[in-house]
């Protein structure tokens, strides 16, 4: 008895002891993570212009967002623009990238680790260096285009500068980091056992047969990951547009993160701001618990049985 | 296991309190912030000027916390908003009577009447009384302008001179400065060289062309306008202003500028240009050597009014709530130096700013001959009005509509009307909620 006693003791010791440890991210997950997350739901029920004390407004936030704000809708919908383009290109540019760079040539390391760097480099740099390049009079991409555009006899695409072609110029240049999930493909691709490609030679299978019985099927997993991560991310697509076009012209970039981003710092509208906030979670919830029930039907994970 | 215990507790408590203030020989911290940050040209001289005022305490002791410019804005709004602002503190004037209803400032006023210290007592006559204006709130002051800024038109002598033109040919009516501003340009296979004058570049606003002929965007009541034809015709005179080039040359022509960090107007690009005082510096600074002038901004043909887009910082003393009675009057006595003619003098020296201090000013000027001419320009500056419903009326509420109309993507008239129609969707929402 006394002896269980002792061990019950140490038991708890031991516990408390994890606990200490733990506290540091305890404390983390609690008040940095949870407490802010719940006040902001408590907040997007309020009128609260970050000077004065928050009052309760019930659900007016969100019926004034869905039913009278006309850029709730329009940027809502460039977010689902972009994100309808942007990541299905990127999961491609990803995979061409890594299907490229699976091969045993002399320097492959370097070549990795070029595609990869842009994923090093800040977002600001970046963008301002894209600014510069998609620049329509003197930017390096028009020039290169220039004989295209006497071909066929058109004005030079304005990319960033002009409304109809500013959202796909702003895609284009996120390619540019498409590096980031070729790492992923990569590494799964190294798991694919040499034993399926043997077969495969053995049976007279080309390239393609391979890359499109073997190595995509086999590769699902990490395609899902990057969709989803994708999908998670790209409805918070903010910085670019921030510095590259300001939302414009004529609020073609004007994300839904960069709308509420201004319904809090411009318009002190921090009420507003997280029932947008709660609004995009909830979306990118249901969008994401939609694509994870695909997981079952397009992710190969291995044979049954 | 009780020492781990003990331990940890103990350390935790150490850090909590760390952050505690207090000064070392008892006496009362003030904080104060400014944009003075560590590393910038203005940050010795600040430091003068706060230590000159420490000295001179046996009681209080000013602590500065510098910010740059671009980050001081939200550090503020966050430690308003939390009750955590520093004791004094710079904000836009426009909007003092937001937060003085908010009941996040001391009522300057009442800290008046109650001061009979005899030291630094601020004069009243020597602010603006159209500044003192936008930090009254319900008939009391709720701050006091720190700094006053302008717009005027700047004019490159050298290329005047170049044209067999002088001082005395400066364009005074829009009518004029478009001749003058056509005889400028100077194009080269597609490419515009030199720009005479456009505006859009620069501080030139639609708003403050708007003013020189008596309108706004919003009523007294606040309800947007900009409807009349009035608007329409302004924005026709500035989208008609530089019809020799299409919008995409002006646009590549000022992005170009903008992307070699260069001010338009201070590497001989342009012409002239609607500046604010800040380029007076701009212009010192990038070590441009050549002659130039401002003159007051071209106003309508008819009837035109000489006004022009001015504002400035107000300082602000903060009521977290909790201060201590020692804090406020220590805070109060650092307030009342900031505004006193020799500090307010010093700090235009510092910062190369136009201060408020209008004695202070006539001082600062007296060497500085553009400084003089922009010292006039103030008395005719007007600030914008604060819009509770669209606090950035002028800014993201109303620039996707004016580039729309500038490309040609809008008429002025669809323009107007758009714009105005989202500023009723934003009064008739931010209305159901306050």
């Amino acid at each position: 008895m006394a002896e269980k006693k002792s061990i019950n003791k140490l038991k708890k010791q031991e516990n408390l002891i994890g606990y200490i440890f733990a506290s540091p991210w305890l404390i983390g997950i609690i008040f940095l993570g949870g407490f802010p997350i719940l006040a902001s739901l408590y907040i997007s029920f309020t009128n609260y212009d970050m000077v004065s004390a928050p009052t309760w407004i019930g659900l007016k936030n969100y019926t004034i967002l869905f039913t009278n704000d006309s850029i709730f809708w329009k940027s809502l919908w460039n977010t689902f623009y972009h994100v309808m383009i942007a990541i299905p290109l990127g999961l491609l540019v990803g995979i061409i990238l890594a299907l490229l760079l699976n091969n045993k040539v002399k320097g492959m390391g370097v070549y990795r680790t070029l595609f990869y760097l842009p994923n090093v480099v800040s977002i600001v740099a970046m963008t301002l260096l894209w600014m510069w390049l998609f620049q329509p009079s003197f930017g390096i991409i028009n020039e290169i285009l220039d004989p295209i555009y006497k071909l066929f006899d058109m004005e030079p695409l304005r990319w960033y500068q002009a409304a109809s072609s500013a959202k796909m110029t702003l895609i284009l240049m996120g390619l540019w980091s498409a590096g980031g999930s070729m790492v992923i493909y990569l590494a799964q691709m190294q798991d694919i056992p040499a034993i399926l490609y043997e077969s495969a030679d053995i049976d007279g299978a080309n390239w393609f047969q391979k890359t499109f019985k073997i190595t995509l099927p086999l590769m699902t997993p990490s395609i899902f990951f990057n969709f989803i991560m994708g999908i998670i991310g790209g409805f918070q697509v903010f910085t670019i547009a921030y510095i590259m076009t300001g939302g414009g012209p004529a609020r073609s970039t004007y994300y839904y993160a960069y709308y509420l981003f201004d319904k809090m710092m411009t318009d002190n509208a921090m009420g507003m701001a997280s029932a947008m906030a709660w609004i995009l979670l909830v979306l990118v919830l249901i969008i994401t618990a939609f694509a994870l029930r695909l997981n079952k039907r397009v992710v190969y994970l291995g044979e049954e049985g | 296991m009780k020492k781990l215990v003990l331990m940890f507790v103990l350390s935790f408590s150490v850090l909590a309190f760390a952050s505690c203030g207090g000064t070392d020989d008892g006496k009362t911290e003030i904080v104060f912030w400014h944009m003075s940050p560590v590393g910038s040209e203005s940050y010795s001289g600040m430091k003068t000027i706060i230590n000159d005022f420490n000295d001179s305490q046996e009681l209080y002791k000013v602590k500065g916390v510098g910010f740059s410019f671009w980050d001081y804005w939200d550090k503020a709004n966050v430690a308003i908003a939390s009750r955590d602002a520093p004791n004094i503190g710079l904000s836009t004037i426009d909007d003092v009577v937001s937060r003085a209803q908010s009941g996040v400032l001391y009522n300057i006023s009442e800290l008046m009447e109650v001061d009979t210290s005899g030291e630094n007592i601020i004069d009243l006559t020597e602010f603006r009384q159209s500044q003192m204006d936008f930090s009254t709130y319900e008939g009391d002051l709720f701050a006091m302008p720190f700094t006053a800024t302008t717009r005027a038109l700047y004019v490159n002598l050298d290329v005047f001179a170049e044209l067999g033109l002088d001082e005395s040919d400066i364009p005074t009516t829009w009518s004029e400065l478009e001749t003058i501003a056509k005889m400028i340009d100077v194009e080269d296979d597609g490419d515009i060289q030199r720009l005479g004058f456009d505006p859009t570049y620069g501080d030139a606003t639609y708003h403050g062309w708007l003013w020189q002929t008596g309108l706004d965007f919003f009523d007294e009541d606040l309800n947007p306008t900009l409807n009349t034809q009035g608007h329409i015709d302004v924005l026709n005179w500035i989208v008609d202003f530089n019809t020799d080039f299409t919008r995409s040359q002006l646009t590549s022509f000022g992005e170009a500028n903008q992307l070699l960090g260069l001010n338009p107007f201070a590497a001989e690009r342009v012409g002239m240009i609607v500046g604010n005082d800040g380029l007076y510096q701009t212009i010192i600074n990038s070590g441009a050597d050549f002659n130039y002038t401002v003159a007051p901004i071209p106003v309508p043909d008819d009837d035109g009014i000489r006004v022009s887009w001015g504002s400035g910082f107000s300082l602000e003393m903060y009521d977290n709530g909790n201060d201590s009675e020692a804090e406020k009057a220590g805070s109060y006595a650092f307030y009342k130096y900031l505004l006193s003619e020799d500090v307010q003098l010093q700090l235009g020296e510092v910062n190369g700013w136009i201060m408020a201090h209008e004695s202070a000013m006539d001082t600062y000027v007296v060497d500085r001959p553009i400084m003089q001419k922009l010292l006039i320009e103030v008395d005719y500056a007007i600030d914008k009005v604060y819009v509770p419903y669209a606090p950035s009326w002028h800014g993201n509420d109303w620039q996707p509509y004016y580039t729309q109309i500038l490309d040609g993507d809008l008429t002025p008239e669809q323009g107007l009307l758009q714009a105005r129609n989202n500023y009723i969707q934003k009064q008739e929402n931010f209305d159901s909620v306050n």
